[in-house]
C-alpha cells in the first residue's frame, strides 16, 4: 500500500476528528532531514511528510501525548514493537492509538503497512536487521581484551556530558523518575566524569535489557556520538540467544527481566 | 598506598566482596565456620535477603570501589525461601555479566554460585578456589584512572593483610 494514502487517512482522521493529535514527521531543519511534529490541526497536518529520511522512533511520544483521546501516530517496525513493551509494561493503553506503520527498503522505497492497532501487529514483526558496520564492531569487540574493550569505553564515554538525551529520545525510558536522579542513596555519580558516566552508561544498557527494541534514538540523540547502540544490539544479541526472545512481538509478552523459565542457561553459575 | 605497593610490601591478597542470600549461602557461610573449615580470609560477605535482592549496582559499586572480585551465591533453583528470587536472579546475571564484559570488565573476576545450607564444605572450597583465582589475576586496578579524575582513590585501607 502507498503510503501516501496512509498520510491521506491520517489527515481526514485529525479533520473528522477521530484523531486529536497526529504524531509523525516534518520537514527538519534542513531539507534532507525530518523532525518529529505534533499535528492537532489540519494546518499542521498539511506539513506531514513520510519517507525513507525519517529515521526517528516516534513510540518515545507514545507515553507523552498528554490528554489526547485518539491518538494517530507513524511508525516504523521498530516503533510498533516499542509499543508492545510499553503496553505489556502498562505504560499505556494501546486502544487509544491509531498505527501507521510503514517500512523502508533496502533501496530507500516507502511503503505503509497493513495494520492500524497493536493487535492486528501481534507476532508479525521481528527484529531488524543490523547493519553492517554495527555487526562488523561487536564481532571485533570479541576479538580484543577486556582491557581494550574497557579502555574503549571509557575513552568513549569521557565524551559523555551528562546530557540524558539519550534517555529522553528513548521510548523505553518512561521511569517518572530515573535511578540516576534518585539521591537517597545516590547510586550514580551526577557529575560528568568518566566514572559516574561509565556508571550511568552501564545501568542504563542493563535497564534496557530486554525492552530494546533497537531503533537506535538513543545514538542519534547522543550529541557527542556515542554509539550506544553497540550495547543495545549486543544485549538483543544475548536476549534472543539466551531466552529465545524477540522483544515486542505483542502487548503481552511477558517481560524478559521480570520473568523465568526453570531451564533458564546457568552454566555460569558454580 | 597504591595496590602496586601494596603488592611489593606484601604480596598481592585479593579483597573478594560476597553478596550472599540470607537463607542459603549465609547459612552455608555459618555452617563453615561451625564446622571449623579453614577457607581464605580475603572474603567480605554481605548479607541479603535474598540474591532477587542482589542489584546489578552493588556488583558495579564493589569493583568501583574496592573489591577484586566480587561473588554471588544463593540457593539451588528451587530451594529458594521466595519461591522463584533466585530464579530472576538468574536471569539478571545472564545478562549483566555480558554487559559488564562488553563494556571490558573481566567476567572471571565476578563469579556466581549456589551454595545451599548444607553445603558449608562447598563454601569453603568456593571461596579458596576463587581468592587463588583473583590473586592471580592480580588487584583490578582498570577503575583507578577514573576515580582519580573524579577526585576519588580506591580505598587505600589494606585491612586485608595478614
Amino acid at each position: 500500500m502507498s503510503i501516501g494514502i496512509s498520510i491521506e487517512r491520517a489527515k481526514s482522521m485529525l479533520a473528522a476528528g477521530e484523531v486529536s493529535l497526529i504524531v509523525g514527521y516534518a520537514i527538519g531543519s534542513t531539507n534532507d532531514r525530518r523532525r518529529p511534529m505534533l499535528a492537532t490541526n489540519v494546518d499542521d497536518a498539511a506539513k506531514l511528510v513520510v519517507d525513507a529520511a525519517c529515521v526517528d522512533n516516534l513510540a518515545m511520544y507514545t507515553t507523552r501525548v498528554g490528554e489526547a483521546k485518539r491518538v494517530g501516530i507513524f511508525l516504523r517496525s521498530s516503533g510498533v514493537r516499542a509499543m508492545n513493551v510499553l503496553a505489556a509494561e502498562s505504560q499505556i493503553d494501546p486502544t487509544r492509538f491509531v498505527i501507521f506503520a510503514f517500512d523502508v527498503d533496502a533501496s530507500g522505497n516507502v511503503s505503509a503497512m497493513e495494520g492500524s492497532s497493536l493487535e492486528e501487529f501481534r507476532d508479525r514483526l521481528t527484529r531488524d536487521v543490523v547493519d553492517a558496520e554495527t555487526s562488523a564492531t561487536i564481532a571485533k569487540f570479541q576479538a580484543m581484551t577486556s582491557a581494550e574493550r574497557f579502555a574503549f569505553w571509557r575513552q568513549q564515554f569521557s565524551k559523555c556530558i551528562k546530557c540524558y538525551a539519550c534517555r529522553q529520545a528513548c521510548p523505553m525510558c518512561s521511569c517518572r523518575r530515573c535511578i540516576v536522579e534518585a539521591n537517597q542513596p545516590q547510586w550514580i555519580c551526577p557529575s560528568a566524569t568518566t566514572l559516574g558516566n561509565t556508571e550511568w552508561n552501564i545501568v542504563r544498557a542493563f535497564h534496557l535489557a530486554g525492552r530494546c527494541v533497537e531503533c537506535g534514538n538513543c545514538s542519534r540523540a547522543c550529541p557527542v556520538g556515542i554509539p550506544l547502540h553497540l550495547l543495545n544490539t549486543m544485549l538483543a544479541e544475548v536476549v534472543e540467544d539466551e531466552f529465545e526472545t524477540i522483544v515486542g512481538r505483542s502487548s503481552d509478552q511477558p517481560a524478559v527481566m521480570a520473568s523465568f523459565k526453570n531451564d533458564d542457561p546457568q552454566t555460569f553459575i558454580k | 598506598m597504591t595496590a602496586s605497593e601494596v603488592q611489593n610490601s606484601h604480596g598481592f591478597e585479593p579483597r573478594i566482596v560476597a553478596f550472599v542470600c540470607n537463607y542459603c549461602t549465609y547459612a552455608g557461610a555459618d555452617l563453615a565456620g561451625t564446622s571449623r573449615l579453614k577457607y581464605a580470609p580475603n572474603v567480605r560477605i554481605v548479607r541479603l535477603p535474598c540474591t532477587g535482592r542482589v542489584s546489578p549496582l552493588f556488583i558495579l559499586k564493589a569493583l568501583q570501589q574496592s573489591a577484586d572480585g566480587v561473588l554471588v551465591s544463593g540457593c539451588h533453583p528451587g530451594d529458594c525461601h521466595f519461591t522463584s528470587g533466585n530464579l530472576h536472579a538468574r536471569r539478571r546475571w545472564t545478562v549483566f555479566r555480558r554487559v559488564l564484559d562488553f563494556v571490558g570488565i573481566p567476567e572471571e573476576r565476578i563469579w556466581f554460585s549456589w551454595v545451599s545450607a548444607a553445603e558449608g564444605g562447598k563454601f569453603a572450597d568456593l571461596i579458596n578456589d576463587m581468592t587463588d583465582s583473583i590473586r592471580k589475576l592480580g588487584p583490578f586496578s582498570a577503575y583507578d584512572a577514573m576515580l582519580s579524575e573524579a577526585g576519588l582513590v580506591r580505598s587505600t585501607v589494606q585491612e586485608l593483610i595478614v
